[in-house]
């Protein structure tokens, strides 16, 4: 048993089998639980996660990555002993470092969900249209600049049982970020930020959403409340 | 001109309407009555163009067919927009269905392989 038995990481993957096994085992590392849901791969991803020593939850054609951290937690939160958890990126560009320091802040302060953040200090790292990019997103959502956040797409989040129980992802494909602050907001979850570093490697650049989906992302969010519930 | 008035009114009146008030059975009606509606006025103005054109003098556009030319392009948006709303909804029970047999077949680690 790790020092984390209560604590459940999710995390979505589609066509990862270059890295998920290394990011899985590295996980596991320091928490036992780790759920992989594979968003209808094309590659071996599934056996790479089998191997690792994930528990796999197959979705059986490609939904998208909201409705894969959707299907993760629904999967975590119905475990027992699940208190805490993790959404983590499967191109390994989160750091485990910092999901210790969010969860730390989640188990000692009064709040709900913490978020992570690119842009606390040095931000140098990030390719500069990228930073535009998310920059731009944050300034054209009052909902997310009266939270107090500044990096609404950091698809690193911990959180407790009640933000689990409640989580429902109605967007499939990448808008579920700007759905997840509305949610947010909406139910009165206690949010903070914690900076974290991002690793953008030659890998995660490739596979990382592109600047035009974002204008996909404005789009449905404006149409979401009509549209889903 | 009227008809500005009378085009960006309707627009703002039917997606306020169907946005408002979709999936229940009193829009299902109400798209129903605007359908036959519409269809009635298209029956009518194919019969008798003359009496479109006095129409649309009314409301100060020159010709009959501007008219419904206008008329098409707010009723194409709204269909428009209506689709892509029912396309969403659709979307959300698919991604339910495979949610659900996901997690009715999900695999727990074999402890045989793992570390």
């Amino acid at each position: 048993m790790s020092d984390w038995p209560d604590v459940w990481l999710i995390v979505p993957v589609f066509n990862e089998a270059p890295v998920i096994g290394d990011v899985v085992r590295n996980a596991r590392k320091t928490f036992d639980n780790v759920v992989c849901v594979d968003d209808g791969s094309r590659d071996n991803s599934a056996d790479e996660i089998r191997f690792a020593g994930a528990h796999l939850v197959r979705h059986p054609v490609n939904l998208g990555q909201g409705a894969a951290i959707q299907t993760g937690v629904e999967y975590a939160r119905a475990q027992p002993g699940g208190r805490y958890f993790v959404t983590f990126d499967a191109d390994g560009q989160h750091q485990i470092d910092d999901v210790l320091a969010m969860l730390e802040r989640v188990r000692s302060e009064d709040v709900d969900i913490v978020v992570g953040t690119r842009f606390h200090g040095d931000t140098s790292h990030i390719p500069w249209f990228k930073r535009l990019i998310l920059k731009t997103v944050v300034l054209l959502s009052p909902r997310t600049r009266r939270l107090g956040l500044t990096d609404a797409h950091n698809g690193l989040r911990v959180f407790n049982r009640t933000v689990a129980e409640q989580l429902n992802i109605t967007l499939n494909g990448m808008s579920h970020a700007s759905e997840i602050v509305e949610m947010i907001d909406r139910r009165n979850w206690r949010v903070v930020e914690e900076p974290v570093t991002i690793l953008y490697t030659d890998y995660s650049m490739a596979k990382g959403q592109s600047v035009i989906n974002g204008v996909n992302i404005v789009f449905e969010t404006m149409l979401k409340s009509r549209a889903g519930h | 001109m009227l008809i500005q008035y009378v085009l960006v009114a309707s627009s703002v009146v039917l997606l306020v309407v169907f946005l408002r008030r979709r999936g229940t059975a009193r829009t299902a009606a109400g798209t129903k009555l605007a359908f036959v509606l519409f269809v009635l006025f298209g029956i009518f103005a194919a019969l008798r163009p003359n009496d479109v054109s006095v129409v649309a003098g009314w409301v100060g556009v020159g010709r009959g067919t501007d008219l419904l030319l206008y008329a098409m392009v707010v009723v194409f948006t709204f269909a428009t927009l209506n689709i892509y709303l029912r396309f969403k909804e659709i979307e959300l029970r698919y991604a339910r269905l495979a949610r659900t047999i996901a997690l009715s077949n999900a695999e727990p680690p074999s402890d045989a392989r793992a570390d």
